[in-house]
């Protein structure tokens, strides 16, 4: 049982990824810096909260902080036409290096960074054992989101942007504004994940982001771009995970291997995927 | 009659590629009329109404609204104007209703976040209403059908309170029996005050619809004339270089007692998520020396029959021949090798590479010919692609990437590879879509020529003057079968054969082979 | 205008000037934000790398495996396919090189031959892998390649300090690769070897082959226009694997033409960047071959100044990493502008 309560909160930094990225996937633009985003959100949280002195501040900031380089990441990928790719690949690499630069020259430390003064989360008991206040969050945040995309204009003319963009042109509505905002607003969850992952901890670990903004896009793809199939995918990566942890302590595994299972596990899962795909014949 | 818009000296040059597409413009378009704007492809029709749209801005002159000068940025603008364009393609969202469709922008909304469905298919019902139309506000756009869709967009501009409706070549993808449903809505629109522009080419159409007729010719406007006034000739003398009638001499086949070339036997193509077959038993010979003309609307099979003899889409049932042999499972690949050449009707997306020279877009089907060990021959290439450039007229230089060449003459290259290697058929897809006169001439007489050497000819085209100029015998194409297959002996009428291609008539019998 | 100008006004207008120039302001900025020394700082970046043979010969052998990366990134993305698991490629060829290296050595040179290729080849097994599932199942050589990539990396990690750890000496890394298999220096004191010799050979034959050859030909095709290359009877599938597996080769190479010519042994994430900067090089090249040496100069030098200013200041590596970003940014907007344009004009024509 405890695995199933473990998998629940190892899901949340994915779902909360995940449903940013929804937004983007749905406007017809796929955001591969997700990891990047999670992990300036990770750094820049718990960096803020130590400086501020106030957790809550810290991750506004760290929000803040994510939401910039998305939003300078959706600027260069579409008022200056980049490969959208690339751009994304530009973003996560500058993510990596600006926390490892700004640690070294903060805190003298290019490696796991303790921080004693900032308050770690809190655990709930109730009404899912072992879980933070995050885990709410994301669900109301998976909810808001479900409203926001089926039930306002704004989300109908973003899911718009991705199926017929010369359509919306045509009425007069700016395609790259609802990316932009989508970007932003990935950058928005991401950070929350990010923060997630560094508060629980007390403390920055280098890469501590480790794939998760990879699985994140694949559970977009596998929970067919719909919000309900998000949550159902990103538990199904939570159970991988968590039980994968089990084994690096039942079982004698060797700590690069166990690192290694979330990119071996997310290959599989897009092969898998793309076997289905490609096995739904299109004609008799 | 008092003037309503007016284009004061309006030109427009678009900087990508310093194309002057509209040339001191000077245009009165009075209230309550429908005027046609007419002139070839590349005349610069869209464009000067795209600007009264907000879609484009002009690069010089001033367009004023009941004598006001006007700045419209963005089809909203145009709208607040009262002024509302239908596109030559739909600008619909399938996934969505007629209601949304029709409301996009523009949503009614409750507790002012959500959008109001209830609301919005309600309004939109009472304009249908209003109208005369009769569309579900609640059917998905997906499931209209062609000339349900055009209403829809029509119905959108209506939504919006427009007095001004402008329609780009509208009747490009209707039925006969479906423009004239257009025809009467339009005329009732203009006893309601309404104002229609209708951007058009199509000659018997300008004659039967409008007031008033501006002929635009390479960007400058000709003049306006009362359509009354003018005949189709004089109308078209003045829209091209001299009034020029297109086609070929018909000649007696010398090759008609010879085998098919080209056998389809009940060939049928099913796709899984879809009710109706896409092709729907389908069944014919080509014959050498015979031009084979497809017909139809488009959306009724003519893109899969493309599709099927190109080797791109698979057969669920039946059987193809190319002289005997069996080919149904080939590939393109394959059907190259045994001796496909295929003029496609997506020039850019498919017949030639844009980034790629002239040369390394005509060596792509004959590669064996051109390399020795695995290496280019590049004296053979460049060779071959002077004689090529000569022999079809094309000017311009064999280095350069295809893309800075016209349309016409990225066409001839086109027509240059496919027509030097072919061996006993060759397929035609909307061969002169988009050419002007000198061009579309050019294609028509290279169809000649192959025709009279004795190759078997399929020219598929949603041009029923095209087909009907052209075929030795035609095939009209509904819902994916073949209704209709007729010598071209000019016994049937326009109107007949656009009673076949609407599924009025047909000739097709279930499980019959012809 | 004459030849020389217009070769001039040809660089110019691709706007790499432009982004080299962004890109060095970046630098100034960050020394000046990050050091308390920064003009001492910016002095050891700009121009450390040419104070001595030393230092000069081994930012041009650090141009070596990057010319090899940029080689195969070029042939992929002509053919429109991204390889985005150049780490993984560089580090396991490197690493295979290594071992099969040390475990041939009684074969001497010919036993270092045999570990080159056996690198070379498994790191083109594993891009050409990519290339497989792409053909196969559709599934994007993109993501796969960069997820197979960090997979590797790990797993090697692993290697490296477990079963292959050399026991004689205090760093992770395997056992030395015999003297016999190492490449000649050709400038003393620094590092750079004859790979460099190796390096401009593999330019011209990359030329060649792409320009010259039937299969050249084929895969360019393939990647200016997909749909054209299935319409022109070209095998569609072949081009998806053979380019995938090249630019994994050439990874390989490069890498283990580095542990010839540099390291001797294979240190652990003694590749960090290669596989990256080699991406950066061959979009800064703009995937012609003839570019790739300059760029991957260029970048060796960022890398090189980078690590003097950080050995003599007191600022970290990482700036080149950075850097490294801002200029990526740059050159994707610049070499994709150029195709919006061409394609917004297709659009128009129609």
């Amino acid at each position: 049982m405890q695995i199933i309560y473990s998998a629940i909160s190892i899901s949340v930094p994915l779902l909360l990824a995940a449903t940013g990225g929804l937004f983007c996937e749905l406007s017809g633009s796929l955001n591969i810096a997700l990891e990047g985003l999670l992990l300036i959100g990770a750094f820049t949280s718990v960096v803020a909260a130590h400086f501020v002195g106030n957790v809550f501040l810290g991750v506004l900031i760290g929000m803040s902080c994510a939401m910039l380089l998305s939003y300078i990441q959706a600027i260069i990928t579409f008022k200056m036409k980049a490969n959208m790719f690339i751009a994304g690949l530009a973003a996560n690499l500058l993510a990596s290096g600006l926390c490892t630069v700004l640690s070294f020259k903060f805190f003298n430390n290019k490696g796991v960074v303790v921080f004693n003064d900032v308050q770690k989360l809190k655990v709930l008991n109730f009404p899912i054992p072992g879980q933070t206040i995050f885990t709410y969050i994301a669900l109301l945040l998976l909810v808001v989101s479900y409203f926001v995309l089926y039930k306002t204009p704004f989300g109908i003319h973003l899911r718009c942007c991705g199926k017929n963009e010369t359509a919306l042109v045509s009425l007069g509505l700016k395609p790259d504004f609802y990316r932009v905002t989508a970007y932003i607003i990935s950058g928005a969850t991401c950070a929350l994940g990010g923060a997630l992952l560094t508060l629980n901890l007390g403390s920055f670990v280098p890469n501590i982001s480790n794939g998760k903004g990879w699985m994140a896009l694949v559970i977009i793809f596998l929970g067919n771009k719909n919000p309900w199939g998000l949550l159902a995918a990103s538990l199904v990566f939570g159970l991988a995970d968590s039980f994968s942890n089990f084994a690096q302590g039942a079982l004698n595994v060797p700590a690069d291997f166990i690192l290694a299972i979330p990119y071996i596990f997310t290959l599989i899962a897009m092969l898998v995927f793309s076997i289905i795909v490609k096995k739904k014949k299109e004609f008799k | 009659m008092s003037v309503a818009i007016e284009f004061c000296d309006i030109s427009k040059t678009f900087l990508s590629n310093n194309l002057q597409a509209c040339k001191n413009v000077c245009l009165k378009i009075e209230q309550c009329e429908i005027l046609c704007i007419a002139g070839e492809n590349g005349a610069g029709k869209s464009t000067l109404m795209k600007m009264l749209d907000g879609l484009e801005a002009p690069s010089e002159g001033v367009i004023k609204i009941r004598g006001k000068s006007v700045n419209i940025q963005s089809p909203l603008d145009a709208n607040k104007l009262k002024i509302g364009m239908v596109h030559q393609h739909f600008m619909l969202f399938d996934d969505f209703t007629v209601a949304q469709n029709v409301t996009m922008a523009i949503e009614p909304i409750k507790n002012k976040l959500f959008y109001d469905k209830k609301k919005a298919e309600e309004e939109v019902g009472k304009v249908i209403n209003g109208y005369g139309f009769s569309i579900d506000s609640k059917e998905l756009v997906g499931n209209l059908t062609i000339g349900q869709k055009q209403q829809t967009e029509i119905i959108k501009m209506l939504y919006r309170k427009v007095d001004f409706l402008i329609l780009d070549e509208p009747t490009a993808v209707l039925t006969e029996k479906e423009i004239d449903a257009l025809f009467e809505n339009l005329i009732s629109l203009k006893k309601e005050g309404k104002t229609i522009i209708l951007i058009t080419h199509k000659l018997k159409e300008i004659k039967r619809i409008s007031d008033r007729v501006a002929i635009m010719k390479k960007g400058e406007l000709v003049g306006v004339y009362d359509t009354s006034s003018l005949s189709e000739f004089e109308i078209s003398s003045l829209m091209f270089d001299g009034g020029v009638s297109l086609g070929i001499s018909r000649t007696e086949n010398a090759f008609k007692a010879e085998k098919p070339v080209i056998s389809f036997k009940n060939v049928t193509v099913q796709k899984v998520n879809l009710p109706r077959p896409s092709l729907d038993n389908v069944n014919f010979d080509a014959f050498p020396g015979e031009i084979l003309g497809f017909a139809g609307v488009g959306g009724n099979g003519l893109g899969f029959l493309e599709g099927v003899l190109s080797g791109i889409i698979k057969v669920s049932s039946g059987k193809i021949f190319h002289k005997g042999k069996e080919i149904t499972s080939f590939e393109t690949k394959a059907l190259r090798k045994d001796g496909l050449s295929y003029v496609p009707s997506d020039r850019l997306g498919t017949g030639s590479a844009a980034s790629l020279s002239v040369a390394e877009n005509l060596i792509v089907n004959s590669l064996s010919e051109f390399t020795q060990k695995g290496i280019l021959q590049k004296d053979k290439i460049e060779e071959f692609t002077d004689e090529m450039l000569g022999n079809f007229s094309v000017s311009g230089t064999k280095e350069v990437p295809i893309s800075s060449l016209s349309g016409g003459n990225i066409q001839k290259i086109i027509l240059a590879r496919e027509i030097e290697r072919v061996k006993d058929y060759i397929i035609f897809s909307e061969p002169t879509w988009g050419l002007d006169i000198s061009s579309s001439q050019f294609v028509y007489k290279q169809i000649e020529k192959l025709r009279d050497k004795g190759v078997a000819i399929l020219l598929i085209s949603s041009n029923l003057e095209e087909v009907l100029s052209l075929s030795d015998r035609i095939a009209i194409f509904c819902k994916g079968r073949i209704v209709k297959m007729f010598d071209n002996e000019g016994k049937i009428s326009r109107h007949e054969i656009g009673d076949y291609m609407l599924a009025q008539k047909s000739d097709y019998k279930e499980g019959e082979n012809e | 205008m004459n030849k020389k100008q217009s070769v001039f006004k040809n660089i110019i207008n691709t706007g790499i000037p432009f982004v080299i120039m962004i890109s060095l302001g970046i630098v100034i900025i960050l020394s000046f934000l990050l050091s308390a020394t920064p003009f001492k700082t910016l002095r050891y970046f700009f121009f450390g790398s040419f104070q001595n043979l030393y230092y000069f010969g081994n930012m041009l052998n650090s141009a070596i495996p990057l010319v090899f990366g940029g080689l195969g990134i070029s042939i992929a993305m002509t053919s429109d396919n991204f390889n985005l698991g150049g780490e993984g490629q560089v580090y396991s060829g490197a690493f295979t090189t290594t071992i099969v290296a040390v475990a041939l050595a009684p074969l001497g040179i010919f036993g270092g031959i045999i570990a080159l290729l056996a690198g070379t080849l498994l790191a083109g097994i594993i891009g050409g892998l990519s290339g497989y599932f792409k053909m196969k199942w559709s599934t994007s050589e993109l993501i796969t390649s960069f997820l197979l990539s960090n997979a590797i990396v790990l797993i090697v990690n692993y290697l490296i300090t477990g079963p292959f750890l050399d026991p004689e000496t205090n760093l992770l890394a395997t056992r030395k690769v015999p003297e016999v298999m190492r490449l000649q220096k050709i400038l003393p004191p620094s590092s750079l070897s004859t790979g460099a010799i190796y390096a401009v050979i593999a330019v011209f034959l990359v030329y060649m082959f792409m320009y010259k050859t039937r299969t050249g030909y084929e895969l360019r095709v393939c990647g200016a226009n997909p749909r054209f290359a299935v319409y022109g009877g070209l095998d569609v599938k072949k081009n998806m694997v053979l380019p995938m597996f090249i630019s994994g080769a050439f990874y390989g190479l490069g890498g283990g033409l580095a542990i010839y010519g540099t390291f001797f042994s294979c240190m652990k994430e003694f590749h960090v960047g290669l596989g990256w900067n080699g991406l950066a090089v061959a979009l800064i090249a703009r995937f012609k071959p003839k570019a790739v040496i300059p760029a991957a100069i260029f970048f060796a030098w960022i890398g090189s100044g980078a690590k003097i200013a950080m050995q003599r200041c007191d600022v970290t590596l990482e700036i080149a990493s950075i850097v490294q970003a801002v200029v990526f940014f740059l050159i994707t907007c610049e070499v994709f502008q150029r195709n919006y344009f061409k394609k917004k004009e297709e659009l128009a024509c129609k």
